[in-house]
């Protein structure tokens, strides 16, 4: 219980948020759509993390969440421009239409 | 009170979460996902972690959302189109693969969480307090902060050369 919150609703709706994100990223083929689901299963874990350092009364859930977003924004920034040098080789970013590693 | 505002800012997350997934339109998927970022920030609050609402805003919704709208509009890519992908038996084994793994979390997880014990009373400030928060993060995990920045200057780096212009002879 965190106030009035019990942990198993945080869990529910953490678990919930990760299916979804793992429909969007098995079943969509635009990249960008896929990296974007990624990110919210991302954000489903980090709101486990959280839900589990206020439910034990300690900060290192808020910690390991502060350097999840941390590594998140590098891994966007990698990935996106992955997207733009993929674009100019292929015109394309649908993850079907794409089947070479090297042109 | 709390429990009812965590309920909906949760559903809102989720019913935002969804819309981003069937969107066929990329920009309009960008845009429920910031939606469902705050509904997520709101939660944060509500979990004790004020600090890390803060960071979900400024960076999650404020800075690598707006970075993909960016690439998605420098690319300028369309909707996506209503074609058969030609694969039909992958599409039937991912959507078989969620519905079992949907049906294992959930399950697992609508179970557990009750048996924690009742928290200790923390050492002082409490644990939404973000001075002791950073007092914490710069004593204990100084070290893994550097490293955090490490691989932020790393990823600087990749990024630049993996998007470069190549001069081709």
């Amino acid at each position: 219980m965190i106030g009035s919150i019990p942990l198993a609703d945080v869990l529910l709706v953490s678990g919930a948020l990760f299916c979804i994100g793992l429909c969007g990223a098995l079943l969509r083929r635009n990249a960008i759509q896929i990296f974007l689901s990624i990110e919210l299963m991302m954000n489903a874990a980090n709101l486990a993390g959280l839900g589990y350092g206020a439910a034990l009364a300690s900060r290192e859930g808020q910690i390991i969440v502060f350097f999840v977003i941390a590594i998140a924004a590098a891994e966007a920034s990698v990935g996106l421009a992955i997207f733009v040098a993929l674009f100019r080789h292929t015109e394309t970013i649908d993850v079907n239409k794409v089947n070479l590693l090297k042109w | 009170m709390e429990r009812l505002i965590f309920d909906i800012a949760a559903g809102v997350a989720i019913l935002f979460a969804g819309t981003m997934v069937v969107a066929r339109n990329p920009v309009r998927s960008v845009l429920s996902l910031v939606v469902a970022f705050f509904a997520l920030a709101i939660c944060y609050v509500l979990l004790l972690s004020p600090f890390i609402a803060a960071i979900q805003v400024i960076v999650y919704a404020g800075a690598i959302l707006v970075l993909f709208l960016f690439v998605l509009m420098l690319l300028n890519v369309g909707p996506e189109p209503w074609e058969k992908t030609g694969r039909p038996i992958q599409t039937f084994l991912g959507s078989i693969t969620i519905l079992l793994f949907a049906a294992v979390l959930l399950g697992t997880l609508r179970g557990s969480g009750g048996r924690i014990p009742s928290p200790a009373p923390p050492d002082g400030a409490g644990i939404d307090d973000p001075a002791a928060l950073a007092r914490f993060l710069f004593s204990d995990y100084l070290l893994h902060f550097e490293a955090v920045s490490v691989l932020l200057l790393a990823a600087l780096v990749g990024s630049f050369v993996l998007a470069r212009r190549e001069k081709r002879p």
